[in-house]
């Protein structure tokens, strides 16, 4: 209120609204020449480059984003193939153990069979060949039997047969041979 | 040159003159001139075979006996009937030999045939025939 009354003084007393307030024409005047000068040269010579740097500056943004879009699509993409390959590679894994596990099974197996008809064929050779020497040993013993009987025989021939039982033996052997 | 006879030709003459009545000695002197003559003496032993087949064809009988123990006349004699009778010769004349290792009974060897009765064969038979290995 005091203010108000102040200017109401000061404008009665010089007479001018503009020099109450303190306002002078020339230098408003020059400085309106002076800031739309300065606007003209902004216009023309900074804004244009500062606009251009913005612009740039905003393109070069939204590539970094495009290509930080692309890179993480691309991301996306790759994770979700290693994920792929790697269930892949699980599954292929899986199936390998699966298969040797099969094949050290089928192999134990026939190495078993393999070892049981391997020790059956031992056995029965060894029982053939204990039955053939057990055969051998017999017609051994028979022959060296027989070889006894045969030298034991003609000893007692060469001790009991003399001249006198020959003769009758041979005469008893011709009439046998009549 | 003369011909080589064959062992059946001079085998077969050889039999005919004895058979016939020649001296045993002269005979068996031609034999052994000849063969020294066409140095034929290896096949001495096979043309006396030969001879003795061919007289016993002509019912004389060469054999020969050996035993462990020399022989009687007895026993002689009975072995010589019992070669008639095998072999229906006319005549039998039988050399004796003596062999310690046939330990009894006897051995008849003439042309074509051969009886052994000996303990030694029959050993023998017994040693081999019933042998299994």
């Amino acid at each position: 209120m005091n203010f108000l009354s102040t200017f109401a003084e000061t404008a009665e007393v010089e007479g001018n609204v503009f020099s109450a307030l303190g306002i002078d024409w020339t230098l408003l005047i020059l400085q309106i020449v002076g800031f739309l000068l300065l606007v003209v040269l902004l216009g023309k010579f900074v804004y244009p480059w500062l606009m251009k740097q913005v612009d740039d500056r905003q393109k070069n943004i939204e590539q970094a984003a495009e290509v930080a879009k692309q890179a993480q699509a691309s991301a996306e993409k790759n994770q979700a193939e290693v994920e792929k390959l790697l269930a892949e590679a699980r599954k292929e894994a899986a199936d390998i153990v699966s298969t040797a596990k099969l094949e050290a099974t089928e192999m134990v197996a026939t190495s078993e069979a393999k070892a049981k008809s391997s020790a059956e064929k031992i056995v029965a050779d060894a029982q053939a060949q204990i039955s053939k020497d057990i055969d051998k040993a017999r017609r051994e013993l028979h022959d060296e039997t027989l070889e006894l009987v045969a030298l034991a025989t003609e000893k007692v021939i060469q001790k009991k047969l003399d001249k006198k039982a020959d003769e009758a033996l041979i005469t008893s052997l011709l009439k046998e041979q009549k | 040159m003369a011909r080589k006879l064959s062992r059946r030709q001079i085998a077969l003459y050889m039999a005919a003159q004895l058979h016939k009545g020649a001296a045993p000695k002269q005979v068996v002197s031609q034999l052994a001139a000849y063969l020294v003559d066409t140095r034929r003496t290896s096949e001495l032993e096979l043309i006396v075979r030969d001879i003795q087949f061919y007289l016993s064809k002509e019912g004389v009988v060469l054999g020969t006996v050996t035993s462990a123990h020399e022989l009687n006349a007895a026993t002689l004699k009975a072995i010589e009937a019992f070669t008639k009778e095998r072999t229906g010769a006319k005549t039998v004349t039988l050399d004796t030999q003596v062999d310690a290792s046939l330990l009894g009974g006897v051995k008849l060897e003439i042309p074509g045939h051969e009886l052994d009765t000996t303990a030694a064969r029959k050993l023998t038979i017994l040693k081999t025939r019933y042998k299994k290995a």
